[in-house]
């Protein structure tokens, strides 16, 4: 086994091209057995080498004949369902590649912005320091409530339902009335948050006054307003 | 570290006597045997048809240029016609192949460099919380912990509410000169326009792959 790295593209050199094609035709013809065999179904393989004119074939010409029959048997509908060629077959396998891509970049953002929010634990006060955008912000913002609500959840479990003062007992109350909703938040418009960022007057839970006009986490309260206890959009969950 | 699978096992060529797995088992190799396929197809200019029966009487095929080609040229034993028109019409197949293969090695490219970034942002993280009693997960901090850095974590998040809106002031604030005819918007930006000029200072992104170019502003990971 090579294990190079071998480009998606027409080999150009005669003998290499030659050389892979037998390796791979083999290697295939292999997995086909054992496809048929691990699952005890039936399937065939027609193979055209580019070199010379007859077909090579698994199992053997009588199996061929007879799956090519029980396919054409079936109705067109059936058939075409599942047949992909390879125009359609590389672009299910890009979709599926994108979508991978999209989840493992959302994953290292989610661990790139703890890693700002630990950062940010160290140096209190120099949180500009990190030259963070609006758009880091809300998803710091996001990230440190959503430790607030579980360092809340699991303080409550260790307290064992004992009493517990006001402000981890209504973040606790509300996170278990809410559950595990860690989609809820996303269809905040981020003005809102700011607005309520802004807006001294629902600041009415006696959290922090004064100066501070950031809004307590879990608002006043009252869990019927969707904003109420999600200020930040939630950027993880689309 | 949690492990997606078991890794690479030696399997009993039988059929498999678990039904479940069986057709777990069925589906990834079909997709594996057709991507063995058409990468025979591409690196060498082969002819390929590959038909599969599944445990449910579904039938699967996969076909180079297409599966009624290659069929069809089994059984009649014809040479392949190579016509004029077909020519150009394969000609014009192969080059659309050619760009999906190119994109599908970019995307594949893409996703290899992301996972070690993950990789590393693993390792970085485990190796901080050595030092950093905070950054250990949350089960395992005893209650006075918890306490302070329930604390610690309010304060960052007052931080970070007082330095959106220093942004947010800054951005609505317009310059003190105005020119209505220049091709920036005269300075003012609205506050969750990411493409409006940064003339407020502040480094456009700290992290990779710009993401601040996603258009809607709630999104924060696209």
């Amino acid at each position: 086994m090579t294990r190079k790295k071998v480009k998606l593209a027409y080999i150009p050199s005669d003998s290499a091209r030659k050389a892979t094609f037998k390796k791979r035709k083999k290697g295939l013809m292999k997995k086909v057995s054992e496809l048929s065999t691990l699952c005890g179904i039936e399937a065939c393989a027609i193979i055209f080498s580019p070199f010379d004119g007859e077909p090579e074939i698994w199992p053997s010409p009588v199996s061929v004949r007879h799956m090519l029959s029980q396919f054409k048997n079936m109705p067109k509908m059936e058939q075409s369902k599942k047949m992909v060629n390879q125009d359609s077959f590389l672009k299910q396998r890009i979709a599926r590649a994108n979508e991978q891509l999209k989840r493992q970049r959302k994953d290292n953002r989610e661990k790139e912005i703890t890693k700002v929010m630990f950062k940010g634990l160290t140096t209190v006060g120099k949180l500009l320091q990190q030259d963070l955008n609006m758009l880091d912000l809300n998803d710091l913002g996001w990230i440190v409530e959503q430790n607030l609500k579980e360092i809340s959840k699991r303080m409550e479990v260790l307290n064992k339902g004992g009493s517990i003062n006001s402000s981890s007992g209504a973040t606790a109350a509300h996170s278990s009335s809410q559950g595990e909703k860690k989609s809820s938040g996303f269809e905040q418009k981020q003005q809102r948050w700011l607005l309520d960022l802004m807006n001294p007057k629902q600041n009415n839970t006696g959290g922090f006054r004064g100066e501070d006009v950031i809004m307590f986490p879990f608002g006043d309260g009252e869990s019927a307003t969707t904003h109420s206890n999600n200020l930040w959009s939630n950027p993880f969950y689309p | 570290m949690t492990r997606k699978n078991k890794g690479r096992q030696k399997v009993e060529m039988v059929k498999m006597p678990n039904e479940s797995n069986l057709q777990v088992t069925f589906s990834k190799r079909r997709s594996g045997l057709f991507k063995k396929a058409s990468e025979l197809c591409t690196l060498c200019g082969a002819e390929v048809a590959i038909i599969v029966f599944s445990p449910g009487k579904k039938v699967f095929s996969f076909g180079h240029p297409c599966v009624e080609s290659v069929v069809e040229r089994f059984l009649t034993r014809n040479p392949p016609q190579i016509s004029g028109t077909m020519q150009l019409i394969e000609a014009h197949r192969n080059a659309s192949v050619r760009e999906l293969n190119m994109q599908l090695t970019q995307v594949l490219n893409q996703l290899e460099v992301e996972k070690k970034r993950g990789e590393e942002l693993n390792q970085m993280r485990k190796a901080s919380q050595a030092q950093c009693w905070w950054e250990a997960p949350i089960e395992e901090l005893n209650l006075p912990q918890l306490e302070q850095l329930k604390m610690s974590l309010e304060e960052l998040k007052k931080s970070v509410g007082k330095q959106a809106e220093k942004i947010l002031i800054q951005n609505s604030n317009p310059p003190p000169q105005f020119f209505p005819g220049s091709s920036s918007n005269g300075g003012i930006n609205l506050p969750f326009d990411h493409h409006a000029k940064n003339n407020t200072g502040f480094n456009p992104n700290m992290m990779p792959h710009g993401y601040n170019n996603n258009p809607g502003f709630g999104r924060g990971f696209y």
